[in-house]
């Protein structure tokens, strides 16, 4: 029983997902007491997450966990927490709130099973657990088309991408004859299928990662998705999906380090280019941050592409980066569009005449976005390019150099909308709940102390160095 | 195999279809004068004495009929429909075990044609596959009645399917074996599983209504909402087939439900009367048969006595009354068998 | 005897996948699908695999198949309904379905034989599934069971057709 405690983090959302179905089930709760209580849960579980990890396996070494892994966890139960309380506004308003909440944590439950899988079966498993759900949240504005069509295109593709994996899977299990990560490692050679296999499943990482050319899904789920599920999409979805990618690459394909390289460098160039080319002409703001967190994961692949201690940390930091700072700039979208109404660019034109505390959190989190100084991403961007330039390959270094430039381009676009700008007709003063207040306020606190302090960092880096001593590169 | 085994399977095959093929034919006749019975009325008197030649003439009739194949249907499904009705009807008999073991000699054989490990789950499978009929029929018909009774089979059958099953799990986890035969054997004397599995026997027979479209269950083919149902378009024998089918699936459903829940063969203080093995076997599969006809007249009973549901109450039947029934079942079922192994 | 049923039943099942996706009504599709679950089941049954067998009758042809067949009836699809494609999208995704075919072959064929694990005649009956299933591939079983109540969740919300007066 003692090893139970291995299984903390995803028995306690395991039972958060319980306690949500009794609680839809049994009397009826107004909105704000379940909101209310659903906080108050997942504060609890976002507390708890931080006591006792430990690292060992369990279940025929089916499952194993970590001090990175539960770091890991904890910064997608913290997302999840922000999440929660910077979509209040819109989650107070919708009857099917308690849906909501439980679809969300089994989709969350899917992703801790799949950061800590060490069979390939358990991962898949996990990976569908991660991704229905999220295609019904897709569609969760039951009254809007554009979001019954987010859903089904987020199904469809998320099958698509399925099948993808699972003939990788076949392949590689017919290749190795076996599904466990640790013995996978040891039997994997670069012949030609093996290699075939690794393009299947990259592919399929590819699909959820929504790396350039397998991004189509991306802009149209992501504009038609409510905002709470957007910003759940591109922060934890993919944050999980990122965590899963070092580990996994890290570990299983070690022997095939130099085709990996490959693909994720043209991964990550096209990413970044064509993520940053489409962004330039976006008009929506849930479009433009879609196509933006495009070009944000050909920056995380540049730094994974260093396959060196550096290269996770870096990644991993550059998720938590990532969690608060798009956290922000989709809660001011979020925000907005659920008082208003309104999501496009233009319609951001003077808003700092009448929303001044909005304005500076929308600007301070599209400068760390962009990567300027005095913020976390700054330090983010940096971390992830020196990893990458450890491995000697300077065009990339080049073009991910030029693509911060171009980013900076459109990141200020709105930012001068904003302040400089004017509008006859400006979006109205809004007047923030103390959920809304409290999250904006955690997230701008996280972008300028981890831009400031670099404990975190070190903190991420320590637990990779111990996670990944077993396998030293 | 050798010659004589595969002789007698082939003997045992052959008369099990037959009598499969009999009884459904007298059940018609017996449906007519138990409807007459119920009503206070004669019913079929003139083919022969007491009209007992009316199957046979239902029949020929059915033969001399006008055969139509509607010129927009889909030939081969159209045709396809009730061969697979009548196919699936007939292939569940395999794994029932008609009595126990004769003696002939040196020969000692079973009167069950194949003891499967699984056999109620090929049951199960083969009642899973039996909606296929009905729907094929309907849709190759190109008639918006036949299609909407096709639909209503196959959304009944479902529903009515997963309580079945829950069910079925209940009794497994009494018997701990998925094995017809097995399943009789354990029950012998008095040990029948009606008596550990009330409830489970209650959903078992209400699903197994539904599952062979019989009244208050019979909405795929509602004369007043849908002119004839899944069969509108369908004449001859290939409609003979159809209403044929219906009643090998009741026969068959009487011996499962005889089967699985009142003994089988199995009498109370058989062995006492000190007969003879094969003397034994003989009245144990009489007594079967006893126990088939009386549940094939309890599906009469019920046709005669209750009128048909309306569809939401029958869906709401399914869904919101036997699945939690049959999964309270189940939870029960789990506690006493922890229980009896010494869990608590 | 063996290995001709296993060659019939093979060729059965690849005539019935094709025809599955040559077919032009969609009821002949599912129909097709069907028939190819039937002849994998035979399949299963020559690997003495019988519970499994039985399962994926009862589960596919038996109740998803069904369903698929309800919606397919239900929306009566036609032919009328298909998209049209333009020469172009056929021309490159048969190059394209085509270069993926060669890929394939090529890289199998310099694949090394792995030589088979031994077999085990009693791997699928249904005392060696349960103990292996409850043992060690008890976490993949508890995952499924997690899977298939959030998927429930999704999908009793989604076939719900509420207004939502509070909404704009």
């Amino acid at each position: 029983m003692t090893d139970l405690i291995l299984l903390k983090h995803e028995l306690l959302l395991t039972a958060l997902l319980l306690i949500f179905i009794l609680m839809k089930l049994g009397k009826d709760i107004s909105n704000s007491s379940f909101l209310k209580m659903s906080n108050a849960l997942l504060l609890i579980n976002f507390i708890i997450g931080f006591f006792g990890n430990q690292h060992g396996q369990m279940f025929a070494s089916m499952f194993q966990t970590n001090e990175l892994m539960a770091l890991q966890k904890n910064m997608l139960n913290g997302g999840l927490l922000l999440i929660s309380l910077s979509s209040s506004r819109w989650l107070n308003n919708h009857i099917h709130l308690p849906e909501f909440f439980m679809l969300i944590v089994a989709t969350l439950l899917g992703m801790f099973f799949m950061i800590s899988s060490n069979n390939l079966l358990v991962f898949y498993l996990a990976l569908e657990l991660a991704t229905i759900p999220l295609a019904a949240l897709c569609s969760f504005d039951l009254d809007k088309r554009q979001s019954s069509e987010a859903g089904m295109k987020m199904i469809m593709s998320s099958a698509f991408a399925s099948g993808i994996l699972l003939m990788g899977i076949s392949l590689v299990y017919g290749v190795t004859g076996t599904l466990a990560f640790t013995e996978m490692s040891s039997l994997i050679a670069s012949d030609h299928l093996t290699v075939f296999a690794l393009i299947l499943l990259f592919a399929g990482f590819a699909f959820k990662l929504s790396v350039v050319p397998f991004h189509l899904w991306t802009a149209d789920v992501y504009e038609g998705s409510p905002v709470a599920v957007t910003s759940y999409l591109s922060v934890i979805s993919k944050g999980a999906m990122v965590f899963v990618f070092t580990s996994v690459l890290y570990q299983v394909f070690k022997p095939m380090q130099e085709v990996m390289y490959q693909l994720i460098y043209i991964g990550a160039v096209l990413s970044m280019t064509i993520g940053n080319l489409f962004a330039m002409r976006q008009q929506n703001i849930k479009r433009f941050l879609a196509f933006s967190s495009i070009a944000q994961v050909g920056f995380i692949l540049t730094g994974i592409s260093g396959f060196s201690h550096t290269g996770a940390a870096s990644a991993t930091f550059f998720i938590l980066v990532y969690v608060f700072s798009n956290m922000a700039a989709f809660a001011v979208a979020g925000i907005v569009s659920s008082a208003i109404g309104r999501e496009t660019i233009d319609d951001y034109k003077g808003f700092y005449r009448t929303n001044p505390f909005l304005s500076w959190v929308l600007a301070i989190a599209l400068f760390s976005l962009a990567g300027i100084p005095p913020t976390a991403g700054f330090f983010g961007k940096f971390f992830l390019l020196s990893a990458g330039a450890a491995k000697g390959n300077y065009v990339l270094i080049t073009i991910a150099a030029l693509n911060m430039i171009i980013s900076l381009y459109y990141y200020l676009r709105i930012v001068r909308a904003m302040f400089m700008d004017k509008n006859e007709t400006p979006i109205g003063s809004v007047n923030l709940s103390f959920n809304e207040r409290a999250a904006i306020i955690i997230c701008i606190a996280g972008i300028l102390i981890s831009g400031i302090w670099n404990g975190p960092f070190h903190t991420i880096h320590h637990s990779v160095t111990e996670a990944f001593s077993i396998t030293p590169f | 195999m050798d010659t004589t085994e595969f002789l007698i399977k082939l003997i045992l095959v052959i008369s099990v279809f037959g009598i499969s093929l009999l009884i459904a034919m007298y059940s018609t006749y017996a449906e007519r004068k138990v409807a007459a019975f119920l009503q206070d009325r004669l019913g079929p008197n003139r083919a022969g004495p007491f009209g007992i030649l009316q199957p046979v003439a239902d029949g020929v009739k059915m033969f001399m009929k006008e055969e139509i194949i509607p010129a927009n249907a889909d030939k081969f499904l159209f045709i396809a429909g009730p061969s697979l009705m009548m196919l699936t009807a007939c292939m569940t008999g395999v794994v029932i075990p008609w009595g126990g073991e004769l003696t002939i000699g040196r020969n000692t054989f079973n009167l069950q044609i194949t003891d499967v490990n699984i056999g109620l789950l090929y049951i199960f499978g083969v009642v899973s596959i039996g909606v296929y009929g009905i729907m094929i029929g309907a849709w190759a018909s190109n008639n918006k009645y036949s299609l909407m009774g096709g639909l209503r089979a196959s959304s009944q059958m479902i529903s009515y399917e997963l309580a079945m099953g829950i069910s079925i799990i209940a009794l497994v986890m009494t018997t701990g074996t998925l094995s017809t035969k097995e399943i009789v054997e354990q029950q012998s004397s008095w040990h029948w599983n009606i008596l550990y599995q009330p409830l489970g026997f209650l959903i078992f027979l209400v699903c197994a209504f539904a599952e062979t479209n019989r009244t208050p269950f019979d909405l795929p083919e509602c004369e007043t909402e849908l002119i004839g149902g899944f069969h509108t378009e369908y004449s001859s024998m290939k409609l003979g087939f159809y209403l044929f089918a219906e009643y090998i699936n009741m026969f068959i459903s009487s011996a499962i439900l005889a089967t699985l829940y009142f003994g089988g063969y199995n009498f109370p203080f058989i062995e006492s009367w000190g007969l003879s093995p094969n003397a034994v076997t003989i009245i144990g599969t009489l007594l079967f048969f006893g126990k088939i006809f009386f549940f094939i007249f309890f599906f009469m009973w019920v046709r005669w006595t209750i009128p048909r549901f309306r569809y939401d109450q029958l869906m709401n039947l399914g869904w919101k009354v036997m699945i939690p029934l049959a999964l309270f079942n189940l939870f029960i079922t789990g506690i006493i068998t922890l229980w009896r192994n010494g869990a608590f | 005897m063996t290995l001709t049923v296993f060659y019939l039943l093979s060729a059965l099942s690849v005539f019935s996948g094709l025809m599955v996706v040559l077919s032009r009504k969609a009821v002949h599709s599912v129909l097709y699908l069907v028939f190819c679950f039937f002849t994998i089941a035979g399949h299963y049954l020559m690997l003495n695999a019988q519970f499994l067998a039985a399962v994926h009758v009862i589960v596919y042809a038996g109740a998803i198949m069904v369903l698929f067949l309800f919606v397919i009836m239900m929306l009566n699809l036609n032919l009328a309904a298909e998209a049209q494609k333009t020469p172009w999208i056929k021309i490159s995704a048969v190059i394209l379905s085509g270069l993926m075919l060669l890929v394939l072959v090529a890289s199998v064929k310099g694949a090394e034989e792995l030589s088979a694990a031994q077999p085990q005649n009693d791997i699928g009956l249904v005392k060696n599934i349960g103990n292996i299933l409850f043992d060690k591939y008890l976490l993949p079983f508890e995952l499924i069971s997690l899977l298939l109540l959030s998927a429930m969740v999704g999908a009793v919300l989604m076939g719900r057709k509420e207004p939502q007066p509070q909404n704009e």
